[in-house]
């Protein structure tokens, strides 16, 4: 048998440590350049950048998640050490042709290797279930909201204690719109689906559930922090996935029953949109359907007011709005949201020549040109 | 030590086939005996997801009675379809799954007594019981399809809410099953006739039958859960 | 070749194609394994730079959101059904006969058939791309309803029917490999003497037969829901969502441990050959895996924490309690080097990168068993990270160490030394900086599966690093096959056994003859050609 040629074992070990100190440094120096400080550096292995997970219960999980990295990173770094030390220190000599010893096992050995990782595994089952019974916990509350996401919005029920809907958020996001809630207060909600599987995931919370059609899931959990915080669907369904995104906006509690009261209040007192009233200025037609624009350029003269007469053919549960934004993306212009099945005339006000967006806020993903000129 | 020499032999004709690859190496099982054993293992297994859908859907079925929710089973609109014992429908057709169950059952012990006849080299009995096996199969098979022709115009289609869909799912396969064991029956009949089995060579009777019992084991639960509970 | 008395001077084989489209031979059916496993390796890996590339930059630059969706669902589809559990199918294909001292498989023409339904089945997956609704784009998971008749098209029919065929190759697969290891050892060749590798074929082999009829349900199943009005993920009808997850994954659980066991039988193969010591602890690591093929049916639901439908407690302790097993074998692993005389041929660089990167991805899995963690975690990139840390820096490293172990067997030709090293180095930096930030981005909370993303997300310069990060993995594929063209022509020429290694493949000529083995080595132990070597003299 020929001998196989071997590596040259002595230039191995430089070669691998001059590449190994390389790809360092130009990672570290690329981090540098981009401005990314040491403690954002160690931030970024924890969620949210290691912010402070602004409900009680996603505070819960977060501390489950520091014990958790801090086991993992210990056993990562123990045995990586182990790795590089064994590849180091065991290489062939050049030159040298004999058997090491030839260990075929150790019994004890397997059985302590086996007993500490086991103790470990078990500790984290016994944390985490703990944890998880802080987080899944039923909490009573007065704040009942029913959270349906349909393809591709969302859209928040809120609820009495009877679970009849008091007020319905169409807008998902924006000023306007969102799930608005209470700082400090314990929130209930529910998740239903009419279509495909959806789900319910903020970042912030640290925390998602799945939204399953014929299943209600429900979870609780209070907000401590006041402010806005992004939401998004976390289980694929269909074309637009990616754009089906949500605000949480959280109150202090005062604040959020007035918003809640003038809600409820605007709802009963706010007749059904006018399918078609007097136009003022020209007409521009536009509609929505399969959740997108139909007309995707519109024109429209400059310095004069004119309508869009806007028809929604979706289906009712399906909502759709008009808001124009300049070409800063300033929202110049914003409708009124109308169900599936209604149409609208929106009075817009004279716009300056010039391009223009418009979306409907409810469906990100639906966008087109306004040409004023 | 050398390989083992009889693998080379370049015999063409079917006996010597058996030689040219030893189904018996190292004693024991013969080789074709464990790969279809093992087949069986796999198509358990693949009725095993039915199953588990079934009695996950079943479990889980509702109606709503009285404005609630209530767990049924079978859904009242197909009550009684389902009975085995009630050899004739209300709109006077005959039902005959019961009938159809003994068949099968009998046609497992044919199938057995003939694999116990070719392992004693009576080629009479084995051909005997095989084809009347088969016979018996082929029946099943026609009275499946009647059940199904009485059934569709009770109402009972894949449509019929998870019931129907359930049902049709787990006997269509199984029937799809039962059809290639027909098959490979009808193989089994042709190459015995042909005189390539004897006491010494008789893997794929035996195997062939393995999966016949498997079909009918399958169809015992199938019907136990289907018709029974 | 001299001839023997077991080859006369037999007629020449009708070479070429018409050799290669009716072959039995299992050497001949492992590299035609091979060849198509990385055809659509090559498909998906493709696939993956058009992901890649939209995701770099925030905005739709390149494809559209329908586009992006089959993207992603056909890379995920090639990658594990087309490529990583075939390409150990056929490694086993090869290898495992030749390690038992066996003339071929048990049952050679199925073996056969087992092959060509895998280029069919690709062709009709893939096929979906032309047609009128493209390809399948629910994910390679496809959950119903998404995956379901009203929200998606004929492609979704092809998938579905050439998973079908990918699954019965498999089944078939195993049965041929369990009844070869059980009836057609060598004498000698105790259980306990086998190669690791044929070990991890035989639990890998059980897993298969087990599980992948599972998943046939569930695609008959969806099957019926699609096209024949069935109600079985229908929960206006009587029908459930949720039971597609479950018999999903109770399949595709159980496939993961599939597509890494072979993949730790060939790190166990090379690193007591490239450390000249055997495997530390042979009967431990054969204990490991029978529990990692056993816990491995226990663990599906971890895929469905967050749909509340899932028993948590029970589901988190087996996927905490599956990382003893896979501990065991890293330590062994180690020990196996420990005090070796270690040699770093290329074979033995990308298994030990498998040690360092199954390392991490073993790690990142445990943050998901911890259930609110994963509440935290699931859908997003972390677990994109998880993934292919544990399939690409596992089995793929793996794959690409077996690739250059037995490429001289094969073919007769070594590959070259150099160009193996620069692809490693590529490689390892390449996949390193793909998929490390995507343990950032999940964290920073970046879903899965979405097209695009806001530009003031703050996840745009991640996004970026892991996009240029997939072009140098793709550009270490360059070396990779300009090695392969080259050394079928010009490659040094292999001797029967150019490691000095220690299982029978490596007792006969490179490539073998087509009845391999002109003559066995005494089996005593689990090296018989180690111990033919040293004549035992070696303290045992």
């Amino acid at each position: 048998m020929s001998m196989p040629s071997r590596s040259r074992t002595r230039s191995g070990p430089l070669v691998a440590g001059l590449i190994i100190v390389v790809v360092a440094a130009v990672v570290i120096g690329v981090l540098a350049a981009a401005g990314v400080t040491p403690q954002q550096a160690w931030d970024s292995f924890f969620p949210v950048d290691g912010q402070t997970p602004v409900t009680d219960r996603g505070v819960a999980t977060r501390q489950l998640y520091n014990t958790v990295f801090a086991i993992g990173a210990i056993i990562f770094v123990v045995v990586e050490i182990l790795i590089v030390f064994t590849v180091f220190r065991y290489r062939r000599k050049p030159g040298d042709e004999s058997l090491p010893p030839q260990t075929h096992g150790n019994n004890l050995v397997e059985v302590i290797w086996t007993a500490i990782p086991t103790a470990i595994v078990l500790f984290l089952f016994v944390i985490s279930w703990q944890t998880l019974n802080t987080v899944n916990a039923a909490t009573p509350s007065e704040v009942n909201v029913r959270a349906v996401a349909a393809r591709f919005q969302w859209q928040f029920d809120y609820l009495d204690a009877n679970g009849e809907t008091l007020f319905t958020q169409l807008s998902p996001v924006g000023e306007d719109g969102g799930l608005v809630l209470p700082v400090g207060e314990p929130v209930h909600i529910t998740l239903r689906s009419p279509d495909v599987n959806h789900a319910f995931y903020v970042p912030k919370f640290l925390f998602k559930r799945d939204v399953i059609p014929g299943k209600e899931n429900a979870f609780d959990f209070t907000v401590e922090e006041p402010g806005t915080y992004r939401g998004q669907c976390a289980e694929l369904c269909g074309t637009y996935h990616g754009s089906m995104l949500f605000e949480v906006h959280a109150l202090p509690k005062a604040e959020f029953e007035a918003w809640l009261a003038g809600s409820i209040e605007k709802a009963n007192a706010t007749p059904a949109p006018l399918p078609s009233g007097d136009a003022a200025g020209a007409v521009v037609e536009e509609s929505a359907k399969n959740v997108e624009f139909v007309v995707k350029d519109l024109t429209a003269a400059a310095n004069a007011p004119f309508t869009i007469r806007f028809k929604n053919e979706d289906a009712p549960g399906v909502p759709h709005d008009i808001a124009i934004k300049d070409a800063s993306g300033a929202e110049v212009f914003k409708g009124d949201i109308i169900d599936g099945g209604k149409e609208i005339n929106y009075a817009v006000q004279a716009l300056a020549a010039g391009s223009y967006t418009f979306v409907c806020t409810v469906h990100p993903n639906m966008t087109g040109t306004l040409t004023v000129q | 030590m050398t390989a083992d020499a009889t693998a080379l032999t370049t015999h063409s004709d079917a006996h010597a086939e058996a030689h040219a690859f030893d189904t018996h190496p190292a004693g024991g099982i013969g080789t074709p005996v464990l790969g279809m054993l093992l087949f069986i293992a796999s198509e358990v297994m693949f009725f095993a997801g039915l199953f588990a859908a079934y009695f996950s859907i079943r479990a889980g079925y509702t109606e709503i009675v009285g404005g609630v929710p209530t767990h049924v089973w079978p859904p009242t609109a197909y009550e009684g379809l389902l009975n085995p014992f009630k050899l004739v429908t209300p709109d006077g057709q005959l039902n005959l799954i019961l009938p159809a169950t003994i068949i099968l059952v009998l046609s497992s012990v044919t199938c057995q007594l003939g694999v116990w006849g070719i392992m004693k080299d009576d080629r009479r009995k084995f051909l005997r019981n095989f084809a009347v096996t088969l016979v018996l199969g082929v029946v099943f098979l026609l009275l499946q399809l009647y059940d199904y022709s009485v059934l569709i115009n009770e109402g009972l289609t894949m449509g019929s809410t998870t019931f129907g869909t359930t049902y049709y799912t787990m006997t269509g396969f199984h029937f799809a099953h039962v059809f290639g064991g027909v098959l490979m029956l009808g193989v089994v009949l042709y190459r015995g006739m042909a005189g390539q089995f004897s006491a010494k060579h008789n893997d794929m009777v035996e195997a062939t039958s393995l999966y016949w019992h498997f079909v009918d084991v399958v169809w015992i639960l199938l019907f136990s859960t289907l018709y029974l509970l | 070749m001299a001839t023997t008395t077991l080859n006369p001077a037999a007629p020449a084989v009708r070479g070429g194609l018409y050799e290669w489209l009716t072959t039995t031979d299992h050497k001949k059916i492992g590299i035609m394994y091979l060849i198509n496993s990385i055809i659509f390796f090559l498909a998906g890996g493709i696939l993956a730079l058009v992901v890649r590339l939209e995701l770099a930059v925030p905005g739709l630059q390149f494809v559209d959101e329908s586009f992006y969706n089959q993207a992603f669902t056909m890379h995920a589809s090639f990658m594990l059904f087309l490529f990583v559990i075939p390409i150990l199918a056929g490694f086993g294909n090869y290898v495992v006969p030749l390690q038992i001292g066996a003339p071929d498989m048990a049952f050679p023409r199925i073996n056969a058939l087992s092959f060509w339904l895998l280029p069919l089945g690709g062709a009709l997956m893939a096929s979906g791309f032309l047609a009128s609704g493209g390809a399948a784009a629910s994910g390679w998971t496809e959950y119903p309803p998404l995956s379901g008749g009203q929200y998606s098209g004929t492609g979704t029919d092809l998938w579905i029917m050439g998973l079908t065929l990918i699954g019965t190759s498999s089944i078939l697969g195993s049965i041929n490999f369990l009844v070869t290891i059980f009836k057609m050892r060598a004498p000698g060749m105790t259980l306990f003497r086998m190669p690791i590798l044929v070990w991890t074929v035989l639990v890998t082999s059980v897993l298969v037969l087990m599980a992948t009829p599972v998943l046939t349900s569930a695609l008959v199943m969806l099957f019926i829901d699609r096209n024949y009005g069935g109600h079985f993920f229908d929960p206006a009808n009587g029908g459930n969502a949720v039971l597609y997850q479950n018999v999903f994954w109770f399949y595709s659980h159980p496939a993961v441990y599939i597509m890494i066991l072979p993949a730790m039988g060939i790190i166990s193969e090379i690193l007591p050959v490239f450390s000249r010591k055997p495997l530390f602890g042979y009967k431990a690591f054969i204990f490991a895996t029978v529990a990692i093929g056993a816990l491995g049916f226990s663990v599906w639901a971890h895929h469905m924490f967050t749909t509340g439908a899932v028993f948590l407690p029970f589901f988190s302790l087996m996927t905490f309690l599956i990382a003893v097993p896979t501990g065991v074998k890293m330590f062994n692993w180690i020990a196996t080097m420990w005090r070796g005389k270690l040699t770093f041929e290329t074979p033995m660089l990308y298994a030990i990168g498998f040690l360092t990167l199954f390392l991490l991805g073993g790690i990142n899995g445990a943050f998901s068993a911890a259930v609110p963690v994963d509440f935290a975690l699931h859908d997003t990139y972390f677990v994109v990270a998880h993934i292919h840390y544990v399939l690409f820096g596992g089995s793929v490293f793996a794959i690409f160490a077996g690739i250059y172990y037995w490429f001289p067997k094969m073919t007769g030709r070594m590959l070259g030394e150099g160009l193996g090293k620069i692809q490693f180095v590529l490689m390892f930096i390449g996949f390193n900086l793909t998929f490390f930030p995507m343990h950032q981005l999940g964290l920073a909370g970046m879903p899965r599966r979405i097209a695009d993303y806001a530009a003031n997300a703050g996840w745009s310069e991640l996004n970026l690093a892991a996009t240029i990060g997939g072009f140098v993995i793709a550009f270490a594929m360059l070396p990779f096959f300009w090695n392969v063209l080259v050394s079928l022509r010009n490659g040094k020429i292999a001797s029967s056994d150019p490691w000095e290694a220690n299982t029978l493949e490596w007792a006969t000529t490179s490539p073998p003859p087509a009845y391999n083995f002109d003559h066995l080595p005494e089996i005593r132990s689990e090296r018989p050609v180690f111990d033919a070597r040293y004549g035992r003299t070696v303290a045992h």
